[in-house]
Parts: C-alpha cells; sequence; structure tokens
C-alpha cells in the first residue's frame, strides 16, 4: 500500500473485494485482450494499441462508437509494476515521456492487488492534479450561483422522476 | 477524453456570460418561453436570441416551438458535465471496477 497523502478534494479510492483469484485479475489488467474488454462501457469500443506493464511503458488506448472509426482515448505512462501487486501509471506524461496536458485531468492512477481468503484485494487510488475547469470556474465567478442552480436541477429532475 | 474536453469547453463558453447564466438560473425553475425570458433582459429580442442559439449550441438548453411561442429547456445532463468533476471521476473508476470483477467472476469469460 501507499503512504503517500490522499487529498480528499482532488484524490478517489476505489476498494473492491473481487471474486476471482489475484493472477486472474491480474492477466485482466495486463492481457491486452481482455483489458479491452473491461476499460471502457460498452458500446463504445476499446482499442488497446500499447500495453507495457514494466516502468516506462506504454498505456495508449483508443475508443470507437462505431467500432471502425477511433479516437484517442488515453496515451499514458506505467510508472511501476510489480508482478501480481501494483500497477501505477500517469496521464501526465505521454507514452512517449513528453509531458502531456491531458484532458479532462490529469492524473496518477495507482492500481494494487492481494490475496483475500473470498479471493482479491482490489485497490484503486486516483491522484488528480488541479484542474483546469476548477480554476476556470472560480475565474467566471460564478461559483456560488452554480450551487443554486445545481440544487434547482436537482429538485426539477427529482419532481420529474415523481411524476 | 479529447471529446469530453471539448463538451466541458463548448459549456464554458456558453456559461462566460451573465445573461447566458441568468437564463440558465431561470430554467431551473421550469421551462420558460424565449419571449418571457427575453422582457427580464434589457437588450433587444434579437440580441436575446443569439444568447438563446450559443446556450442551444453548445447543448444547454432545448428549444420546443408550439404555435408561435418558442419554449427553452434545461438540459441538465450536459450541466453534469462541470457539476463535480471529482464525482465524474469516481463514476468512472467505480463503473470500470464492476467491468472487471465481471469480466473475472464471469466462468465464460475465462476459458
Amino acid at each position: 500500500m501507499s503512504s503517500r497523502r490522499f487529498d480528499p478534494e482532488l484524490d478517489l479510492t476505489v476498494e473492491r473485494i473481487i471474486r476471482a483469484p489475484r493472477a486472474t485479475v491480474w492477466r485482466a489488467w495486463t492481457d491486452p485482450e481482455r483489458f479491452a474488454q473491461w476499460w471502457l462501457p460498452a458500446p463504445t469500443v476499446c482499442r488497446v494499441e500499447r500495453l507495457e506493464v514494466r516502468p516506462g511503458g506504454a498505456l495508449v488506448t483508443q475508443m470507437s462508437d462505431d467500432g471502425a472509426r477511433f479516437v484517442p482515448h488515453l496515451d499514458a505512462l506505467i510508472l511501476l509494476a510489480d508482478e501480481l501487486e501494483r500497477i501505477v501509471f500517469t496521464n501526465a506524461l505521454d507514452s512517449n515521456w513528453r509531458p502531456a496536458d491531458p484532458q479532462p485531468i490529469a492524473m496518477t492512477a495507482e492500481m494494487t492487488f492481494a490475496d483475500h481468503s473470498d479471493g482479491t484485494d482490489y485497490r484503486v487510488v486516483v491522484r488528480h492534479g488541479d484542474p483546469a475547469s476548477r480554476a476556470r470556474h472560480a475565474e467566471l465567478g460564478f461559483a456560488d450561483g452554480w450551487g443554486s442552480v445545481t440544487k434547482q436541477l436537482a429538485a426539477v429532475a427529482e419532481a420529474e422522476a415523481a411524476r | 477524453m479529447a471529446q469530453y474536453s471539448a463538451e466541458v469547453d463548448g459549456v464554458f463558453v456558453a456559461l462566460a456570460d451573465p445573461t447566458r447564466r441568468e437564463v440558465i438560473r431561470r430554467l431551473g425553475r421550469g421551462p420558460t418561453s424565449v419571449g418571457e425570458l427575453a422582457t427580464k433582459s434589457p437588450m433587444t429580442l434579437p440580441s436575446f436570441m443569439k444568447h438563446i442559439r450559443t446556450l442551444e449550441s453548445n447543448g444547454l438548453i432545448r428549444t420546443v416551438k408550439v404555435g408561435r411561442v418558442r419554449t427553452c429547456v434545461l438540459n441538465r445532463e450536459r450541466l453534469a458535465v462541470v457539476d463535480d468533476w471529482l464525482a465524474e471521476q469516481r463514476r468512472i473508476w467505480e463503473d470500470r471496477t464492476d467491468r472487471l470483477e465481471r469480466l473475472v467472476t464471469e466462468p465464460l469469460e475465462e476459458s
């Protein structure tokens, strides 16, 4: 596990006990064919261009709505890869090790895999850069108004749902 | 993600104007006709319509014309693009983990 600081304003975690052996979960992450099956939600089709699970390796995926025309999805760099234990990648550097300006936001994602009596203890920690959109949000000066709009919207949606 | 970025850009452009933000706030209370919205604004109707079209072309609102009345409706999904970026990222990773779990726990997938 990581001892790095977790910032609740910027970071997120997902923890899941998966009822499958650790090697199976690891293979779903590291085998391109399997990876493509879960990385993006259907009906979007994921194509794995490069998945080099080693430090300095590439993680490049493309996506398609129709299965014919593909557009870039992720161009990231694997920072760490400990066999069956941990994968860390970032999109702040691209697969050519060039500093990137990823959209919507720069992140470092850390996946850990551990044995558990029911299968695999799978954890994800994603650390984000400070999003440009937030800065712009404040810049535009409507953060307060925005909160009230969101509340109004929620009320409208709930009313509609209740009909 | 590039597409997502373009969407966010469009939403921010549409919202980077006080008249358009006022329209959004007003529509948050429910669908409203263009005529009614325009009476709250000091500008001419043609100028006001430009703002409505900007909001519409960026998907923040939809307009529906019934007879002589054009009614504006807020597009809530579009607003969610900038509502809470961290919640959005969390949802993406939760869903991703759901799919990973499904893949490795469905026997047929593990041939």
